[in-house]
């Protein structure tokens, strides 16, 4: 029932979000990309607990989020400062040399145990499975329960994923991030 | 047998205190209140041999450090942050940014840890960062939220099951409003008047207007301490930006502490921090200043309402000076005896990275202290880490643990003449 609920709402909202995007170029990307690697790594394999693995992610979900810091509609300390001076075509490519590489996930546990209200869109194995979903695989626990925590307080919003977490309890929202966080990831590095 | 009815009594101790507290135990704590198991028996244990292992040391071996010091691999540690080593020499602790706390043993003492494996694997962890022993060897683990107390941890920490209480009970040691995951790894240290202090990063590059009274009033952007048994709790420092490294120098008991400076502003301003505290309730500066006597973009031209004291040290802008200790050992030439010994995490967006080093601070006769690289070499030529440095802690023989987690591992320095 809540499933479907989700999948209808997902998929309006995407058919929104994937219009109006400038074509990235993954080489500039990578260029620029040495500033993000500390944190993300050059392929996008976080090396820091904090920071959320990006490659492999899609294009339209890593532009939406540069888009969004840059702008001040989603702000974080670090990414605030680093996105204020992107420009359009900057986040284009960023985009698409994070995108450019293959994310691979392994379940860990049974698949039974994968939280029912999340595995519409980010399926069991914390794939994304449409265009402006985040993979959720092996994220640190507690990013994935910031980022809820973030949703139902409202100090980051979401057509869906707002409304998903204003229901969740402190208990249901650290179980789903560590279902995703038991997750083994591996990004295949892009040539 | 002494051992085991110090571990008792302590045992007693805390459930008595803890009983006081009327919030809500999570379920595992409570068990473990009632001496109760919580049927968790699987530890994670580290693989301490292999090529990853072999990797590090590689690296160990392109470390510069003045003559007669050397440095090794000590532990496979993941994730490896501030670091408690037991006051009986039996086990050190050390935090993540994780979710666990992991418990180091050297067993047949050949200064190389033989058993890593998680502490207390029946409670959820969250951001347990912040661990430091008292001299009678509890040990305090302050999370992103909330302090835990673990009685006797040299001796329980065997098991699975563990002597646990609360000091400050889930979502009071700051507003649930203000939880973050960037600026969330406190340090904690007991000191010589035996208050429990903790660091409490703001959030924030800058910290907005709107906030400054809030967090002045919490000691967000600050430090605080209380009674060990969560009584008590005042703010002791404003104006800090993200502290995460403090120690008590042993020769004047006054604290020292490290900070972290505001982002954004070019590679080469404002600088890093290391700070004394010279008595309670003094205010550091930020907002207003971003570093030094740096003044931040979104104030300036303000006119700063409190009196700053300044650093006592600047380091290099955006090196991330981290966890830092007086070397109270004796091994290290007459130079180094009571200096301070801090890490540099290294820069995260600076143009040409900076930092991911050892640093050592000696203070003169004046009070000037004077900073300088000690062990450095965690940056290849092409501008990669190949490690960073977290804290540094004094091992009883005199020889320094120094944490990365970066590699996730602890590292071993000593002196020979």
């Amino acid at each position: 029932m809540i499933r479907t609920k989700l999948l209808s709402l997902g998929g309006i909202f995407l058919a929104g979000a994937v219009a109006a995007q400038t074509a990235g170029d993954p080489a500039e990307g990578r260029k620029l990309a040495r500033q993000c690697s500390t944190c993300h790594g050059i392929d996008g394999y976080a090396k820091i607990p904090i920071a959320p693995h990006i490659g492999g992610e899609p294009a339209n979900y890593i532009a939406s989020q540069l888009t969004a810091f840059r702008e001040g509609t989603r702000t974080h300390e670090m990414m605030s400062v680093v996105a204020k001076s992107l420009t359009d075509q900057q986040i284009a490519d960023l985009a698409a040399w994070y995108s450019d590489h293959k994310a691979t996930a392994t379940l860990t546990g049974d698949a039974a145990g994968a939280p029912e209200v999340c595995v519409a869109c980010h399926g069991e194995n914390g794939i994304g499975l449409a265009e402006d979903v985040p993979n959720l695989a092996g994220e640190t626990n507690i990013y994935i329960d910031t980022q809820l925590k973030a949703f139902r307080g409202g100090k980051r919003t979401h057509a869906v994923m707002s409304g998903i977490a204003a229901g969740l309890t402190d208990e249901e929202i650290r179980a789903a991030a560590d279902w995703y966080a038991s997750v083994k990831l591996e990004i295949e590095a892009a040539e | 047998m002494k051992k085991l009815m110090t571990s008792i009594a302590a045992l007693a101790m805390t459930t008595g205190y803890v009983a006081a507290q009327s919030a809500e135990l999570p379920p595992n704590i409570e068990r473990l209140q009632s001496m109760q198991s919580t049927g968790v028996k699987d530890f994670t244990v580290v693989e301490q041999t292999g090529a990853y292992a072999d990797g590090i040391k590689k690296t160990l071996e392109r470390i510069k450090m003045p003559d007669g010091f050397k440095i090794e691999l000590y532990a496979i540690v993941p994730d490896a942050r501030h670091i408690a080593v037991g006051p009986q020499g039996v086990v050190t602790f050390v935090g993540t940014r994780k979710d666990k706390v992991w418990a180091v043993t050297d067993r047949n003492k050949d200064r190389v840890a033989d058993e890593v494996k998680d502490f207390a694997p029946s409670l959820t962890f969250t951001i347990p960062n912040g661990i430091c022993f008292s001299p009678d060897g509890f040990l305090y683990i302050a999370e992103q939220n909330r302090v835990l107390v673990f009685p006797a941890a040299e001796f329980f920490y065997e098991s699975p099951d563990v002597a646990v209480g609360q000091v400050v009970p889930q979502g009071e040691l700051i507003p649930t409003d203000e939880e973050s995951f960037n600026h969330t790894a406190r340090v904690c240290d007991i000191g010589p008047d035996g208050k429990l202090y903790i660091s409490l990063g703001q959030p924030h590059n800058v910290t907005p207007p709107d906030k400054i009274q809030k967090y002045m009033d919490t000691g967000i952007g600050g430090i605080i301490r209380m009674n060990t048994d969560g009584t008590g709790r005042e703010v002791i420092a404003q104006g800090v930006r993200n502290s995460v490294g403090q120690d008590f120098d042993p020769a004047t008991g006054d604290l020292w502490f490290t900070d972290n400076q505001v982002d954004g502003m070019g590679d080469d301003i404002p600088p890093g921090e290391i700070n004394h505290m010279t008595e309670v309730g003094l205010h550091y500066g930020h907002p207003w200043f971003g570093g030094g006597d740096t003044r931040t973009n979104e104030y300036k031209g303000e006119e700063v309402p409190v009196e700053v004291t300044m650093p006592a040290s600047q380091t290099v802008a955006h090196a991330a000076d981290l966890g830092m200790v007086f070397y109270t050992g004796k091994s290290f030439p007459e130079k180094y005896q009571g200096a301070i010994f801090s890490a540099q995490h290294g820069s995260w967006n600076r143009t040409t990275p900076t930092g991911a080093r050892i640093m050592v601070t000696t203070v003169d006769a004046e009070g000037n202290a004077t900073t300088e690289p000690f062990a450095e070499g965690w940056i290849d030529e092409n501008g990669e880490y190949l490690g960073r440095p977290v804290d540094v802690a004094n091992l009883r023989d005199g020889s320094l643990l120094v944490s990365d987690d970066l590699t996730g591992a602890l590292y071993r320095i000593s002196y020979e003449k």
